[in-house]
């Protein structure tokens, strides 16, 4: 009965803590806990934690606007002021010397003219499908793993956790290297490898990058998966034990859903993060072979900075901007992360 | 939404959106700094000169020194590194940063700025003091030569393609280097029956596939053909001469001159120049820097099994077989805004001093000056530094590299074109549809 109880203030504790209400939790919880007694009928639970709220809301209140200023300002400032920049300068051309020059739409015309671009979101979309796909159930099962009490697991999390560690850059020289189709790993695998041509072809190129970000980027949503299963709480799987649930039950039917929000976030984090992948395209395949690894990202430096057409690589970055902004709106209205739903569901 | 990622913080997602920023953060700062007012930075007598940032610093920083301790107006060396110079030069420019004088490649490096009439003609120069265009091989010279006016002072050395081989590996398969185009495909067979790749590609970097393009359409067509492209014949592409210059390559290719995966060897990561050094390659087409960097690698094969040789002729080919393509040289230009230009001209008198000459050749440059002969002697390398000085001499025409010679804008297509076209994906038609399509100065 009272770890019914305590479920339930874990639960409003943590939807407040997900809306981002403030920092103070822990003394609501204490004023909720204290209020609530022994906890004798859930009934009586639920509506002595609602007085608590409301006393300790009318007391303390809500952090003021103020505290968002410095953030408010630098995003502003470092965010919004480009990005407003940048959709001025879509509308000109401009080579880097001289003032721009209007020319109205032409950058826009031509940017949805390109196949090039076109292809470039197809292939943004498909490296970024691919990251998620991957990374996800790797992540989650690691997760699991790292968050239990074996020998060793301490260790070994700490060595998986490296690649995270290491500059994006400096990974790819290393792929690039271990990679070759001479000297790297292909040459002594040909069973595997064939003639090694993996950045010949665009099925071995993606799968290239798509191989390289899983290595550096699985540790990352590893941490955010370990974090969550260590907060699913016992009882849950005593009980489920009782019941007689084996090892692989518990795992989907206790700790997969209570992953659910985790398993949100680190999808958002790898989408936004999958979109904008650059500097493994930059250094591993430069785009290549031909234009089959030209992401978004890559081919608005391409524009920018190699072809010195600031307007129609002002242009693509917009375009990336809304695509991003649109895929992972899709992803919080589908998943049903901007309600924060309870990953509690079903406990009380 | 995006702020609320933000907030959660993963640092890898952070840095690649980062560069989204930082591209908008560019732009802005360009836009500001476009704005700003023209203040000079300090009122001392003194003017910027700015470099790529690599090993030959050292010695353009002597040769700053000396011309300071003579000169009542100071020379400043700023350096770039390497990568990103083109870019950070294209972005300040035209900006109260500018240099004064500045390294390029000459060519399409310089004609924009050229067209933005931000560049000092050279003509007034070489007037005071003659020797600022006789001091200098005609055929480098040219290069930075635009409307008809000089932009460029030649600096540190000229970097000609050559055709490197492996000598161990060819006197294996009883081959020689060869000296036409025959030749080299005789040598290419026999290579491979012996399970040699035959020739090593950097494919990876695109540049070096361009190389190939670059030589083979000088010897078919000569020089005039690219010239003309370049100056805007989109025809000139659809010629004949151009689409037998194809013919060639794709026979090459098809013969399985390069292997089967030259598409994931860097020359840059020093996949190529390994495959040439432990004689899994019998040769290699590469720039003369490529030297160097076997020396640094393997001193002894550099030594004992590494030669060179021109690009073999073409039989019937209306190219001259003494005709080189490659980078012609670096250059020093001069932006017309200069508050020195006086003392700017006594600067670039350094460019064909003795001094300079031995300096540079002491760390492996070439200078295209009259009298670098006198001192070839002094070379890191003497045989090697002779052979290529000679042929840069006597060479009717030097092309700078396509990829230089058309403005940057064209360097992106052009290497996915020549990219596309080894691997099979596009045929000689699409080939000369990409190359039409380029933007021309």
């Amino acid at each position: 009965m009272s770890s019914h109880m305590k479920t339930r203030i874990r639960k409003q504790t943590r939807s407040r803590t997900a809306t981002g209400a403030g920092g103070d939790e822990r003394g609501r919880v204490r004023t909720a806990r204290r209020s609530a007694g022994g906890g004798r009928a859930p009934d009586r639970g639920r509506g002595a934690s609602r007085r608590a709220r409301e006393r300790y809301g009318s007391r303390v209140g809500r952090p003021g606007f103020v505290w968002a200023v410095p953030a408010t300002v630098f995003f502003g400032l470092f965010a919004i002021t480009p990005l407003i920049m940048v959709a001025a300068l879509s509308f000109t051309s401009w080579s880097g010397l001289g003032p721009p020059r209007f020319v109205g739409v032409d950058n826009w015309t031509r940017v949805f003219a390109d196949p090039v671009m076109i292809e470039s979101v197809w292939l943004s979309l498909l490296v970024t499908f691919l990251g998620v796909a991957v990374q996800t159930p790797l992540s989650v099962l690691l997760g699991v793993w790292a968050a239990g009490q074996q020998r060793n697991r301490a260790v070994l999390s700490a060595i998986y956790f490296v690649p995270l560690l290491l500059s994006t850059t400096a990974v790819s020289v290393l792929w690039r290297a271990v990679l070759d189709p001479n000297f790297g790993v292909p040459s002594r695998a040909a069973w595997l490898f064939g003639d090694g041509n993996l950045f010949g072809t665009q099925a071995g190129a993606i799968g290239v990058l798509a191989f390289v970000s899983t290595w550096q980027f699985t540790p990352f949503h590893t941490l955010i998966h370990q974090g969550a299963a260590r907060a699913v709480p016992r009882v849950l799987y005593e009980a489920a034990e009782i019941d007689g649930a084996g090892r692989v039950r518990q795992f989907f039917h206790i700790t997969l859903p209570q992953l659910r929000n985790s398993v949100i976030t680190s999808t958002i984090l790898m989408v936004v993060g999958g979109l904008t992948t650059f500097e493994t395209v930059l250094i591993l395949t430069q785009g290549g072979p031909g234009t089959d690894t030209t992401i978004t990202a890559y081919y608005m430096y391409q524009k920018a900075f190699k072809g010195f057409d600031f307007g129609a690589g002002a242009a693509v970055a917009l375009v990336l901007v809304v695509a991003a902004t649109l895929v992972s709106l899709i992803v919080v209205r589908v998943s049903g992360y901007d309600r924060m739903r309870s990953d509690m569901e079903g406990v009380s | 939404m995006k702020g609320h990622v933000k907030g959660l913080g993963n640092p890898g997602a952070h840095l690649r959106r980062t560069l989204v920023s930082g591209l908008a953060l560019a732009l802005a700062l360009g836009l500001a700094a476009c704005g700003g007012g023209g203040a000079s930075s300090s009122g001392a007598a003194e003017f910027h000169v700015l470099v790529y940032g690599d090993a030959t610093n050292k010695v353009e920083q002597r040769l700053v020194d000396e011309f300071n301790r003579t000169s009542e107006v100071k020379a400043v060396l700023d350096t770039i590194p390497g990568a990103d110079y083109q870019q950070k030069l294209q972005t300040i420019i035209n900006t109260p940063q500018a240099p004064d004088v500045f390294f390029n490649w000459g060519g399409g490096s310089i004609r924009p700025y050229v067209d933005a009439g931000l560049l000092l003609p050279l003509d007034g120069f070489t007037k005071s003091d003659p020797a600022l265009a006789s001091a200098f091989l005609p055929s480098v010279y040219e290069t930075a030569v635009v409307d008809g006016k000089p932009y460029g002072i030649p600096m540190r050395g000229t970097q000609p393609v050559l055709l490197f081989h492996n000598k161990k590996v060819l006197a294996d398969a009883g081959v020689e280097p060869p000296r036409t185009w025959s030749g080299l495909l005789d040598a290419v067979k026999a290579l491979k029956e012996k399970g040699v790749t035959p020739i090593a590609l950097g494919g990876g970097d695109k540049w070096p596939t361009l190389m190939w393009f670059e030589y083979l359409y000088d010897r078919v067509a000569g020089p005039g053909l690219f010239a003309k492209a370049l100056e805007g014949d989109r025809s000139a592409w659809e010629s004949a001469d151009s689409r037998k210059a194809l013919g060639m390559l794709k026979q090459l290719v098809d013969a399985g001159a390069f292997g089967d995966n030259a598409d994931s060897v860097k020359f840059t990561d020093g996949g190529s120049p390994a495959l040439l050094a432990s004689g899994r390659a019998g040769f290699e087409l590469m720039g003369s820097w490529a030297y160097a960097t076997q020396q640094e690698a393997d001193a002894e094969f550099a030594g004992k099994d590494l030669g060179y040789t021109a690009f073999p002729a073409v039989e019937g080919g209306k190219g001259d077989p003494a005709n080189l393509v490659g980078n012609t040289n670096n250059f020093y230009s001069v932006l017309k805004k200069t508050r020195h230009p006086e003392a700017v001209a006594e600067f670039l008198k350094l460019m064909y001093s003795d001094r300079f000459v031995k300096e540079q050749l002491s760390v492996g440059n070439l200078p295209t000056t009259t009298n670098t002969e006198k001192f070839l002697g002094t070379a890191a390398n003497p045989a090697y530094s002779r052979h290529q000085y000679e042929l840069v001499e006597k060479a009717p025409s030097f092309q700078l590299s396509w990829d230089q010679a058309y403005p940057p804008a064209a360097m992106t297509p052009i290497h996915q074109a020549v990219q596309e076209f080894f691997a099979g994906r596009t045929d000689a038609d699409g080939f000369i549809k990409a190359m039409q399509a380029l933007p021309t100065a």
